[in-house]
């Protein structure tokens, strides 16, 4: 998402760089509760325990990479 | 020094008294003023109070406005530009002036709810009741998606969200419920959390640096002693608590510029 291209001044980038940290935090929060809740979900329908936990490790990874491709790649 | 020496010093006497209560989310709660009406406890009466001075306070700053401006009329134009320039131009770009309005009114009104939290008299800080903060997310959050949905269409607004160019096909089946989720639950979910509690501690802190003084200055000399500790605390909190208001206050305002500047934005 990045910002409209009008005036590239260095207040936009300091605006940019605050954009990111909150979005950061939001897609970090979305991987942690979206896939270890769906892991959590299997859980609870297949009696296992294990599920959860690859659910988190799934949904950490997946927010790290979607970080990346929305602020670190170019 | 001997304990007997100490206790010469009459230094650990003092009454038996009921152990210190903790302030707690209970110390939240208001009776209602009148009757049993949720309409006038004091989160609410502080609410329409903050209506009533903000709008007195813009509307007698601008109905006189001069080239050479007032003192009143510099102090509103100042924050006024301040919404307008710091926030509204610089994150929305060029279409920012028609959410200029939107923005000034959060601003104004959370600024002031929060600094309700250390004016002597008041003390509360009427957003660290959730039911406020969340109100006005509900607008946020509206606002947003109703600007993308009219300029992209909904289809399109959600296809934008959910699939990125240029990753592989698989990824999308991962990737896609956490753009969903950012969107539409996680965004309106912290921006009401992060008000909410930034406030509600806080005034937690306040409350219990100043009872805390307060229960140990009627105590032993040694506590009456430390309670000296404790009131400056609770003062020195008291004007780092103005910082997180104001600083709240605008990421309040921030968040929802960014949040209606990806919905305008193009490409996600």
């Amino acid at each position: 998402m990045s910002l409209s291209n009008s005036n590239q001044d260095d207040s936009k980038n300091s605006q940019n760089e605050e954009n990111a940290l909150w979005s950061i935090v939001g897609y970090l929060l979305a991987g942690l509760f979206i896939w270890g809740g769906i892991g959590w979900g299997f859980d609870r329908w297949l009696g296992t325990t294990y599920c959860v936990l690859i659910g988190l490790f799934l949904g950490a990874g997946a927010s790290v990479y979607l970080v990346w491709l929305r602020f670190g790649r170019d | 020094m001997t304990i007997e020496k100490w206790n010469s010093l009459n230094l650990l006497e003092g009454e038996v008294r009921p152990g210190f209560r903790a302030p707690d989310a209970g110390d939240f709660v208001f009776p209602s003023i009148f009757g049993d009406s949720v309409l006038t406890t004091k989160p609410v009466i502080l609410v329409f109070f903050s209506v009533i001075l903000v709008s007195t306070f813009f509307i007698a700053s601008s109905r006189k406005a001069l080239v050479v401006p007032s003192k009143i009329q510099f102090a509103g134009e100042m924050v006024y530009g301040f919404v307008r320039n710091e926030i509204g131009k610089d994150v929305i770009g060029s279409e920012f002036q028609r959410f200029v309005p939107f923005l000034f009114t959060i601003f104004t009104f959370v600024l002031t709810n929060n600094i309700f939290g250390i004016i002597p008299l008041i003390q509360f800080p009427t957003m660290s009741r959730i039911g406020f903060p969340v109100a006005i997310t509900i607008f946020v959050y509206l606002t947003y998606h109703f600007v993308a949905i009219r300029k992209h269409g909904l289809f399109k607004y959600l296809k934008d969200m959910c699939f990125m160019p240029g990753i592989p096909k698989f990824m999308y089946v991962i990737l896609a419920p956490l753009e969903l989720a950012t969107y539409f639950v996680i965004r309106p979910l912290t921006l009401a959390m992060r008000l909410f509690g930034n406030m509600f501690a806080g005034h937690l802190l306040l409350i219990l640096f100043t009872l805390g003084g307060e229960y140990m200055l009627h105590d032993k000399l040694i506590m009456k002693i430390f309670s000296v500790f404790s009131f400056g605390f609770s003062l020195g909190f008291t004007f780092f608590e103005f910082f997180v208001q104001c600083l709240q206050a605008y990421i309040f305002t921030l968040l929802s510029a960014l949040y209606i500047a990806g919905a305008l934005a193009d490409e996600h």
